[in-house]
């Protein structure tokens, strides 16, 4: 995301302007939605809860303060909050809990195999599977590392030495899968 | 200090204040660690970047239709927002002009009942002032009317020749009046003021007002050859009549 961009949407969304929420859904819309979906793990309740974050997102743009996150972790915040809150009325409905099953979370879903969503595929695949179950447990699920070690049943220097090594992968495919995501929103 | 630093890191409180998990007090460390120590400002600048890709790589292709949803949304919202704000507006308004008027009906409202417990009031006076007075004119009536009743006429002396009256008195009832029908002009200082001797006393019986006492009996008290006599006297009356200044006496 383009600084000069990031600052016209914030500039936008502080003006109330909704042609704000226009170019926030263009530039991360599709990014919140599988954020959603990877808490949820449902694609049509990951639809409702992406719209529900957007009003949140469009009521709460006073208190973004751009000193302290940049804009998509705020945007990640509200929408992560919003699919957990989602998922906990939905357990105490049900009376049912949705169990964090790690080998589903690799499941490619019908969407992902779709072409445009070929590169970041590869993009991800590029970055070892036991080092994506740490970022994801850590990211999506929200555990802390002690956490996600008796989760995953790793111990817990494995976890830390494999977040850190995950990490650089990450930052290894940053510059391509930016600049492919960049094409594909153009 | 390295330590600290170091410790900082090792935990995971910046990965949890990342994604939004920290409690308010976890929240006030960080902001305070990110803010003081450079190695955790890029720490944390860098875990920003590796969540955005990391959540990138993880997008989903979002239906057609949803955006259209959500803008909409949005718009009705700020109507929403709008139409509220505009109610509102109009309530306050209403209940403005509204707090308005009932101030000033009410205020309408008191003066009205001042004014109403004003004229009963007067009312109650009239009417107990008439039936004084209907009372009074019936006593004279009766008195007049009676076979037994005398009439006596009045003159002044030489000092109110002008001085004329006439005195009512029945023995038989023990009633007696008096009508003052003309009276010489006095020096403004000066009044005419009337005296009865009952039984050797002098009894003040009040001062003769010049104007509109002319159609008026004064009641005198009656006793067995009393005298009544006229005076004038330095205005406002006096407590003992001046005997150099009698003008008329009446015997009955």
């Amino acid at each position: 995301m383009s600084i000069l961009l990031e600052k016209h949407i914030v500039e936008l969304l502080q003006e109330r302007n909704d042609k704000a929420i226009s170019l926030l859904y263009d530039n991360y819309g599709d990014t919140l939605l599988g954020v959603a979906n990877k808490v949820l793990r449902n694609e049509e309740l990951a639809q409702d809860v992406l719209q529900e974050s957007f009003v949140k997102i469009w009521k709460k743009a006073d208190s973004y303060d751009p000193t302290k996150a940049k804009l998509f972790t705020w945007l990640f915040r509200i929408t992560r909050n919003t699919a957990i809150d989602k998922l906990r009325s939905l357990n105490t409905k049900t009376d049912k809990e949705i169990q964090i099953d790690v080998s589903d979370v690799y499941n490619l879903g019908v969407e992902s195999t779709r072409p445009e969503f070929m590169d970041v595929q590869e993009h991800l695949d590029k970055i070892e599977e036991k080092y994506q179950i740490v970022l994801d447990a850590l990211f999506f699920q929200g555990m802390t590392q002690q956490e996600a070690s008796e989760e995953l049943d790793i111990p817990l220097g494995t976890i830390k030495s494999r977040l850190k090594i995950g990490l650089r992968e990450l930052r290894k495919v940053y510059g391509p899968a930016v600049l492919l995501l960049l094409l594909n929103i153009v | 200090m390295k330590d600290k630093i170091k410790n900082f890191l090792e935990s995971d409180l910046l990965e949890s204040y990342l994604i939004g998990t920290t409690t308010e007090m976890e929240t006030m460390k960080v902001e305070q660690y990110i803010a003081m120590y450079p190695e955790v400002r890029e720490a944390y600048n860098e875990l920003q970047e590796s969540l955005e890709i990391f959540a990138k790589l993880h997008a989903i292709k979002s239906p057609e239709g949803l955006k259209e949803k959500i803008t909409a949304r949005i718009k009705s919202e700020q109507v929403g927002r709008r139409k509220f704000f505009r109610f509102a507006i109009a309530a306050s308004i209403v209940a403005m002009i509204f707090a308005g008027s009932s101030y000033f009906y009410w205020d309408q409202n008191q003066n009205l009942q001042e004014e109403n417990s004003m004229v009963s009031n007067k009312i109650k006076l009239l009417e107990a002032d008439m039936k004084q007075q209907l009372e009074d004119v019936r006593n004279q009536f009766i008195v007049l009317n009676n076979p037994s009743t005398r009439k006596y006429n009045v003159n002044g002396n030489k000092k109110a020749k002008e001085l004329k009256a006439v005195a009512y008195i029945n023995p038989v009832k023990k009633l007696s009046y008096i009508n003052v029908s003309n009276l010489p002009h006095l020096p403004e200082d000066q009044c005419f003021q009337m005296w009865a001797e009952v039984n050797g006393e002098m009894l003040n019986l009040g001062i003769i007002e010049e104007a509109g006492d002319s159609q008026k009996l004064l009641a005198l008290p009656y006793a067995e050859n009393a005298m009544g006599y006229i005076t004038i006297e330095p205005k406002g009356g006096n407590q003992n009549p001046t005997v150099d200044n009698i003008v008329a006496n009446i015997a009955y």
